[in-house]
């Protein structure tokens, strides 16, 4: 059996359906199997990785009928780069997750990973199929393992914040499924590239309309101002291994759909100004709002959206540069944003009090997890010579070549605000006295394995980008060319 | 008495806003519901609304004049250029169940929210400051 | 006050807006284009499901067949409800002493009608998802079928309990047999999910190839996963042995 995209899906799938019946042989088995999956996966995009580049794309179809009569998988330099990176990550999280503690207000560990390793098959699903109506199917798995998450800790206000995410979740899924109808009766057809060679028979109000739709359902998952209400509660409230995976995996799902319809569905003129606006007062509203913050978590889920925004306003730039550095900063903000979560964690178990106060002079009992988290925040600020430099400096040269002198000072007033609170806490861990109750919790190997990993990455891309520029250069490249996705799969 | 294909024709306008109207009034029910209503669960029946609204939205479009049931049963099997559009309708199918798993979790998340604060007004349960 | 206006303002403008959209999309027009020479998705799926993969019932062949990978993906959402269903309301063992089934008292008239009604309901449900692919109806009709059947017993009896290791295992079963069928498709054809080549006479009961094998899955699945919905929602703990 060869490998092909539809690995990515099925194995979850049958491990999911499996976990149930195998926890009654074998107690351990929850934890193990979803470790073993998200390996596979990576074992998967390994693989499939030099077919994509050498080939170009890759399309496979479901059931036996080829596109656009029955469903199709594409991976593209861009998606199958995506889920290279998704894939990683998920196992790093995995691993860091493994002997979570299921503390005493929480469930039964067997559900926390089923739920934890299908949202991260349905956001790679998301982000592979070539079907508009199987991605509304998949962001509804994302969305359901994401409400239960979120809700998983008694006690605490999760099920408020996971009520909140289900209604804003819900008029995603009414506006997505709008928007759909308004398309299928103008081209008859459910299959994105179908839908785009027929874009230009359509008549121009309904294409806006439609485009409307899309972009506030898509927006709200993508988590665009100003609907982006439900990410710091839901951030906050969930326990710190889905943390990590919300920040990493399912935002980086969210946007791809948004980038996908807009860029290679529509083609209609001003979404890109359009992107940029909207990019750009995200971004200002997320980190004007994470200075107040007081809560680590709630902060770090600011700086989420925040950087969310910056990615926008790369894409909404449009040009191969500006791509190229979205890309970039897409997957560097995984990366930063998933350790931050992970080493924040820890503070938040060491320390009685919540508030940021509980992080004063805490590098004295856990120096090695306090130095990830400097690193991870100067990283993300954009440092040198960490890899979250690169990636802004590539998306400020980008805003110079086509004259956008305002985006350029935006984005730089907006790091000197990164600074100010990233800075602070920092500080904080070093400088100012232990003065708070503290109970022991040191990190387990597994965890210090997955931290220093990632952080690894960032180092090691940081001094070399050369590493992966290639790569980031022809998924910038297949995202634009519009043409070639369409002849790849209509052929 | 007039056959349906004659009724239809005569009042093409009325049947139209009939069909397409009702389906987009539950729309907007649902999400006034959903915005507007303090219980939660008022707002968790006006989202069940919303997707009744969407669903009949979607079969509605794929009517075809005249059109019969897409199912090939013995005597019709040369139907084909006589049924209705069996995509809307094979949509709505798993749109319903995707519907029903979220109201589902709704609905629990309520039984939760209720037991924890023993109010069910949204707005005494707003503990989550910005 | 203000924000009340607002929101009714804009929900005001939604529905203008919605309205004058579909005023363009004829209500009953015929969409389909030719059938002989198909160029939208319907009129292919309407011409070859009665030639190539001998079904009757068109949106069998559509939900099974030729978007069930949307099925797939449907039926894992039933799933994670459940899980998630089962992981928010999670209570230990030492809090349930506090929660008892909610009952309605039920006269004899309705006590008697359910016990003869529930075996009927159950046969017509399992009746409708097996013959998906020939008459109106399907694994998800007939999955509900069941499960309604199984709510008129919960509400009439307060002591009619269902046996939650059965409902675990036919669940994991069947959504298991459903992607082995998928994976039997890929190993031996090539493509996930890709149907048989026997596939029968048109309006037989054996017709069809995979589809009704995987329609009976899906019945089986979604009646299990529907009544342990009802089942979770009704506090309904688990026998002490």
């Amino acid at each position: 059996m060869v490998i092909s995209p539809v690995h990515y899906i099925v194995a979850p799938l049958l491990a999911a359906f499996a976990i149930a019946l195998l926890s009654k042989i074998y107690k351990n088995a929850a934890r193990i199997v979803p470790g073993i999956v998200l390996f596979y996966n990576i074992v998967i995009s390994l693989v499939l990785m030099p077919q994509v580049l050498e080939k170009g794309m890759i399309s496979e179809v479901i059931a036996g009928w080829e596109a656009p009569w029955g469903i199709n998988l594409v991976l593209t330099p861009f998606s199958g780069f995506l889920t290279t990176a998704v894939s990683v990550i998920g196992f790093a999280i995995w691993l860091y997750g493994y002997k979570f503690k299921v503390r005493l207000q929480g469930g039964e560990v067997k559900y926390y990973e089923i739920l934890q390793m299908m949202m991260i098959a349905g956001s790679l699903g998301v982000i592979i199929t070539g079907d508009l109506f199987n991605m509304f199917v998949f962001i509804e798995i994302v969305g359901i393992t994401a409400y239960s998450l979120t809700a998983f800790y008694r006690g605490r206000d999760g099920a408020e914040a996971s009520f909140k995410y289900l209604l804003i979740g819900s008029l995603a899924s009414i506006f997505l499924l709008m928007g759909i109808l308004i398309i299928y009766t103008q081209t008859g057809s459910l299959n994105m590239a179908q839908i785009a060679e027929r874009m230009p028979m359509v008549p121009q109000t309904m294409k806006v309309t439609a485009l409307i739709f899309f972009l506030i359902a898509l927006g709200i998952e993508a988590e665009m101002f100003p609907m982006n209400g439900w990410a710091p509660d839901a951030y906050s409230q969930a326990p710190s291994p889905t943390s990590a995976v919300f920040a990493a995996v399912v935002s980086v799902a969210g946007v791809y759909a948004l980038i996908r319809v807009t860029f290679t569905v529509f083609d209609v003129e001003g979404v890109h100004q359009y992107l940029i606006v909207m990019g750009f007062v995200t971004m200002l509203v997320a980190e004007i709002s994470a200075v107040a913050q007081v809560n680590l978590k709630r902060m770090l889920a600011y700086s989420s959206l925040g950087q969310m925004g910056l990615v926008l306003i790369a894409f909404g730039i449009g040009s191969h540069l500006a791509v190229f550095g979205a890309i970039f900063l897409m997957l560097n903000h995984a990366v930063i944003k998933a350790l931050l979560f992970m080493s924040g964690s820890y503070f938040i178990y060491n320390s009685d009090d919540k508030r940021l106060i509980g992080l004063n002079g805490i590098h004295k009992r856990l120096p090695f997890v306090s130095a990830i988290f400097s690193i991870a925040a100067f990283a993300i600020i954009g440092f040198p010579p960490f890899s979250g430099f690169w990636s802004k400096f590539y998306i400020l040269i980008a805003a110079g070549d086509e004259n956008m002198i305002f985006l350029i000072i935006g984005i730089l007033m907006v790091t000197i605000i990164e600074l100010v609170y990233y800075l602070r806490t920092v500080a904080r861990i070093y400088f100012y006295k232990d003065e708070v109750e503290h109970t022991e919790h040191k990190p387990s190997i597994n965890a210090i394995v997955a931290m220093s990993f990632l952080t690894l990455f960032i180092i090691v891309i940081g001094i070399y980008p050369n590493l992966i520029t290639g790569y980031l250069h022809q998924a910038a490249d297949s995202l634009l060319d519009k043409a070639s996705y369409i002849q790849h799969i209509l052929k | 008495m007039m056959e349906f294909s004659e009724i239809f024709f005569k009042y093409k306008d009325l049947i139209t806003v009939a069909v397409y109207g009702t389906a987009i009034m539950l729309i907007i029910i649902g999400l006034y519901g959903v915005l507007l209503k303090k219980h939660l669960v008022k707002i968790a029946i006006g989202l069940t609304i919303m997707d009744s609204g969407i669903n009949l939205l979607f079969v509605a479009v794929g009517y075809i004049q005249n059109g019969t049931a897409p199912i090939f049963s013995p005597g019709h099997e040369g139907d084909a250029i006589r049924m209705v559009d069996p995509v809307p309708q094979a949509l709505v199918l798993t749109a319903i169940v995707i519907g029903f798993a979220v109201t589902a979790l709704a609905l629990s998340l309520i039984i939760r929210l209720y037991k924890h604060h023993h109010t069910a007004n949204i707005d005494q349960i707003n503990s989550l400051k910005w | 006050m203000l924000k009340k206006y607002i929101i009714f303002a804009l929900i005001a403008i939604l529905g203008f807006y919605l309205a004058s959209t579909f005023k363009e999309i004829p209500f009953g027009a015929n969409r389909l284009g030719d059938l002989n020479d198909p160029e939208t998705v319907s009129a292919f799926y309407l011409q070859k499901s009665p030639e190539d993969l001998h079904v009757a019932n068109a949106i069998t062949a559509i939900v099974v067949n030729f978007r069930g990978f949307d099925t797939l993906g449907e039926v894992t959402v039933l799933f994670l409800a459940v899980t998630g269903l089962t992981s928010i309301l999670y209570r230990k063992e030492e809090e349930e002493d506090e929660e008892e089934r909610l009952s309605i008292p039920s006269s004899s008239l309705v006590r008697t009608g359910a016990k003869i009604l529930f075996p009927l309901i159950l046969v017509l449900g399992m009746y409708v998802f097996i013959h998906g692919h020939l008459t109106p109806g399907g694994g998800f009709q007939g999955g509900a079928i069941i499960a309604t059947g199984f709510l008129l017993m919960l509400i009439t009896y307060k002591t009619f309990f269902t046996n939650h290791n059965v409902m675990t295992w036919l669940e994991s079963i069947a959504g298991l047999g459903f992607v082995i069928a998928g994976l039997y498709g890929l190993i031996v054809y090539g493509s996930f999910l890709q149907n048989t080549a026997w596939t029968g006479n048109l309006n037989d009961l054996l017709s069809g190839g995979l589809i009704p094998l995987i329609y009976i899955f899906i019945g089986l699945k979604v009646g299990t996963e529907l009544t342990s919905v009802l089942d979770i929602l009704l506090n309904i703990k688990p026998r002490k042995k």
